[in-house]
């Protein structure tokens, strides 16, 4: 079938992409240590890990009843979007070439996971675990709250709104089978914020604040992350705004689940905090 | 005073804000003045919202829509593009006629009949929802005609309806933009017989039969960017229907229309009687009808159907609650007397006999499943809605009817599937029966039908070009035609479909209940660039909802541009903007000085 024909492309490409990653990037020194307290570290990782998974079970069983209760109660900001920033995604496709037509699909689908994914390995390899934690709160965040707003706001996106001939849907037109994926993982009418970006962003963000572990994951991620935020534009699925909004909900995530990690608490004062970590 | 600002360059608070700064100091004069300024509403510019399917489910409304949109705003009028998921869409624009401006295609009957125009534009049906008259078009001039064509007959009648279109073009409560050749993608492989017009309505699907090699083959698998039938088998919910396919093959009907062949259906036979103003019809049905239940359809079915139609709650409330579908051709009927286990009397208003032969095209509803159904909605045991009958808004997940088909199993979003029904009369049928035609005897040859909901047209040719699915159900963007080419066994089908696009206006709303106004914007649409644009040529452009058939008034026959609104070109075919201002304006409306068109606000 066509779905498990994408998947199974996808995973093979994300598991070659990370075996290279974690020979170049993470080294086998880490790697041997990983080995050894695999066990340790996945048990301390396990509650966030549990949660993480919790959210995006959650999310997949309500999505269809999240998208009736959106039409019932949901604003339809689709007009409103279109109205304020115009044909910014006109302009983007302006651009558009067969190869970067190809480069921001491969980005959007391929680039995208391996994004997410990696740091996952990466970040285990650590033998503090401070960056795991928060990538795995930042992560559930990002779905949390991005589900919240899918309910409160309805959008279509550019490829819905504008005329083919102005905004073109290019990823679907020209990888069709792409669509049986994203079809099955989201509804077009939600497109505000863009989860693609904040979940891209959140993960530069934290290759920021790990840059002294993982300096070349850095700014490889910078690249990755950009283009992505690009493609999704590029690709007529988001809005300018979508992207805006996306940032804004990484930038959150990321400083909420610092913050967790560092103090036990949502809040900044670390001095008035009694909560720690229930699993530490 | 005497250098105040002009009063339409400054806002209404700051002239309040100086209203009460003058009433410390100033006479009552003043005071009166400024009030008077002040009190009146400030102009403000038009903003018209068009509602539309997005590009998913429908990529042409969607291109219309923004045509109409680009070119409202070169003649100073807000527009702003509405996407709404079509189940929403018709809830909105046909349910709660909340709208401005719509782009949609309308669910045309599978007759071509002009009494196809009564339900959509007589006054009468204003108020009730579904594809009755959503502009909320009254006019006592067209009632006339409507009423008129269904009581006369010949050239009288022809006549008529040659009025009634002119006078619909004139006062254009919408504007009909084009019929679209409906392009089907279809794979060859497993099944043959895909008709060449309509390969997807009921009756073609009947007749489709697996080839050689995939005898075996039992399931035509079809896959539609809509996934409304899915969630919801309802025949009378208008918000979740679009032509009816599903419904075509789970319920049957006394009569039905296969190309131009009228076929006794559940009817065996029909006898009209008309006689002095009174058309009335004897109805015998066939022997041995049972529903898919297992119980037997008889005359009392046929009774209560028509009943339940023109008010699903039997008599119950203040106000007949009628269905959202069919309106149009179940008002023809005043009563039906059951004479015998398979005889009915079906007693016609004011109409004559070819007229009120449509009337038995509806589908029969099982009495002991939807006599059950009239009470109010309720939400969790409460009445939330007095004027609704659980009958409009029941799913009905498990649809018992009596068609071809029945109903097997549906799961929301992802699968509906039927199955063929080994009871239904096509299977005993001989071949010598006179009444039916030897293609659908012991019609269908395979045992499953299934509809599979996907993303969108892109996928939806993936699905065929890797033999996941048999054939499209909905429309196929034109710019997948080449690709079509490419594949190997996948053929393209075109037929012209009759489910005209078209421009819907709220006439309850102002301006657009001003027929000039709606002339105008009917002027600023290029019919012929949007057939040529986005339709690639798939669609012919209209001028009456009847081109194409023997009823359509010369005067209305395309003839290169609209015959009587055509579009304000200039020589190079763009929209010639300052003609259109200039036919607003001497229609009284006006523009401010940035060019918007300006109306005193809502």
């Amino acid at each position: 079938m066509a779905l498990l024909r994408v998947i199974f492309d996808i995973a093979v490409v994300v598991i070659v992409l990370c075996l290279i990653g974690s020979v170049t990037l993470i080294g086998p020194v880490r790697l041997r240590e990983l080995q050894v307290e695999l066990r340790d570290r996945a048990r301390e990782a396990a509650p966030a890990v549990g949660i993480l998974l919790c959210v995006l079970i959650l999310n997949a069983l309500v999505r269809d009843a999240t998208q009736e209760l959106s039409w019932l109660i949901g604003w339809n900001i689709t007009p409103l979007i279109r109205d304020i920033e115009g044909g910014f995604v006109i302009f983007i496709q302006s651009f558009a070439t067969p190869f970067l037509t190809a480069y921001f699909s491969y980005i959007y689908v391929f680039g995208y996971v391996f994004l997410l994914v990696f740091p996952f390995i990466a970040y285990a390899a650590l033998s503090d675990q401070d960056h795991l934690k928060s990538l795995l709160i930042a992560y559930t965040l990002n779905y949390g709250l991005g589900l919240i707003c899918y309910i409160i706001f309805i959008a279509y996106g550019p490829r819905n709104s504008f005329d083919s001939g102005e905004v073109e849907s290019l990823l679907y037109t020209v990888y069709p089978q792409f669509q049986f994926l994203t079809s099955t993982v989201n509804v077009n009418t939600n497109v505000f914020p863009s989860l693609h970006t904040s979940l891209s962003v959140t993960a530069a963000l934290l290759a920021f604040h790990s840059r002294r572990e993982y300096p070349i994951w850095f700014w490889l991620s910078i690249i990755l992350a950009t283009s992505v935020v690009i493609s999704t534009m590029y690709l007529g699925i988001h809005w300018f705004l979508d992207v805006i909004a996306g940032t804004i909900l990484a930038v959150v995530s990321v400083e909420l689940g610092r913050r967790y990690v560092k103090y036990g608490s949502f809040r900044d004062s670390s001095s008035e905090s009694q909560l720690s970590w229930p699993w530490s | 005073m005497t250098d105040r600002p002009h009063p339409s360059t400054i806002s209404r608070r700051t002239l309040l804000a100086s209203g009460v700064a003058l009433g410390m100091t100033a006479t009552a004069g003043c005071v009166r003045e400024a009030r008077n300024i002040a009190g009146r509403d400030r102009r403000e510019q038009l903003t018209l919202e068009i509602k539309t399917p997005p590009s998913d489910n429908d990529p042409f409304a969607l291109r219309i829509a923004n045509h109409v949109a680009e070119h409202l705003e070169a003649i100073g009028i807000h527009a702003q593009i509405m996407p709404l998921e079509i189940e929403e869409l018709y809830r909105q624009v046909l349910i709660n006629h909340n709208f401005d401006l719509y782009v949609s295609q309308f669910s045309h009957p599978p007759l071509a009949d002009p009494d196809v125009l009564f339900p959509l534009t007589h006054s009468s049906f204003d108020s009730e929802p579904g594809w009755q008259n959503p502009f909320g078009y009254t006019d006592l001039n067209c009632d006339d005609l409507l009423v008129s064509q269904r009581t006369t007959s010949g050239a009288d009648r022809l006549e008529t309806v040659h009025e009634l279109q002119q006078y619909l073009s004139r006062t254009q409560p919408f504007v009909p933009i084009a019929f679209p050749d409906t392009l089907t993608a279809v794979r060859n492989t497993r099944f043959t017989g895909w008709r060449q017009t309509a390969p997807t309505d009921p009756m073609s699907l009947l007749v489709l039969s697996p080839t050689d090699e995939h005898d075996g083959d039992s399931q035509v698998r079809l896959v539609i960017t809509d996934a409304r039938i899915t969630v919801n088998q309802n025949p009378i919910a208008a918000e979740f229907r679009q032509h009816g396919l599903v419904s075509g093959l789970l319920y049957d009907s006394l009569v039905r229309y296969d190309r131009s062949d009228q076929i006794p259906w559940l009817a065996e036979s029909i006898t009209w009687n008309e006689d002095d103003e009174q058309t009335s019809a004897t109805v015998t049905l066939r022997e041995n009808l049972t529903w898919h239940d297992d119980t037997d359809l008889t005359a009392a079915d046929v009774a209560f159907t028509y009943e339940f139609y023109a008010d699903t709650s039997l008599g119950r409330t203040e106000n007949p609650l009628p269905t959202a579908r069919y309106r149009g051709r179940s008002s023809l009927v005043t009563d039906v007397h059951v004479t015998g286990q398979r005889t009915v009397l079906i007693e016609f208003s004011d109409a004559v006999q070819e007229v009120a032969e449509t009337a038995l095209t509806l589908p029969i509803l099982p009495e002991h499943i939807w006599s059950e159904k009239t009470g109010g909605a309720t939400i969790g045991g409460i009445e939330i809605d007095t004027e609704t009958t659980e009958a409009l808004v029941w799913n009905n997940p498990e649809p018992v009817g009596s068609g071809p088909f029945e109903f097997v199993s549906a799961s929301d979003g992802v699968e509906l599937i039927i199955a063929r029904n080994p009871d239904h009369f096509l299977q005993n049928v001989s071949e010598s029966d006179p009444t039916i035609p030897d293609r659908f005897v012991s019609a269908p040859q395979y045992e499953e039908l299934s509809i599979e909901p996907i993303a969108s047209d892109n996928s939806a040719l993936e699905m065929i070009a890797t033999d996941d699915a048999d054939a499209t159900l909905s429309n196929v963007s034109p710019d997948l035609v080449p690709r079509i080419g490419r594949e190997s066994d996948v053929r393209l089908i075109t037929s012209r479909s009759r489910s005209f696009y078209h421009l819907g206006f709220n006439t309850r709303v102002a301006p657009l209940g001003n027929p000039h106004f709606r002339r105008a914007v009917a002027r600023v649409i290029d019919k012929a660039g949007l057939v040529e644009d986005a339709f690639s040529n798939y669609a012919v452009p209209i001028a009456s909802i009847l081109a194409d058939t023997e009823w359509l008034d010369p005067a209305l026959s395309w003839e290169g541009e609209d015959p009587t609104l055509p579009f304000f070109a200039t020589d190079e075919g763009e929209l010639d903007v300052d003609a259109a201002r200039e036919m607003l304006r001497a229609e009284g409306f006006q523009y401010n000085d940035e060019g918007e068109l300006t109306i005193v606000g809502r």
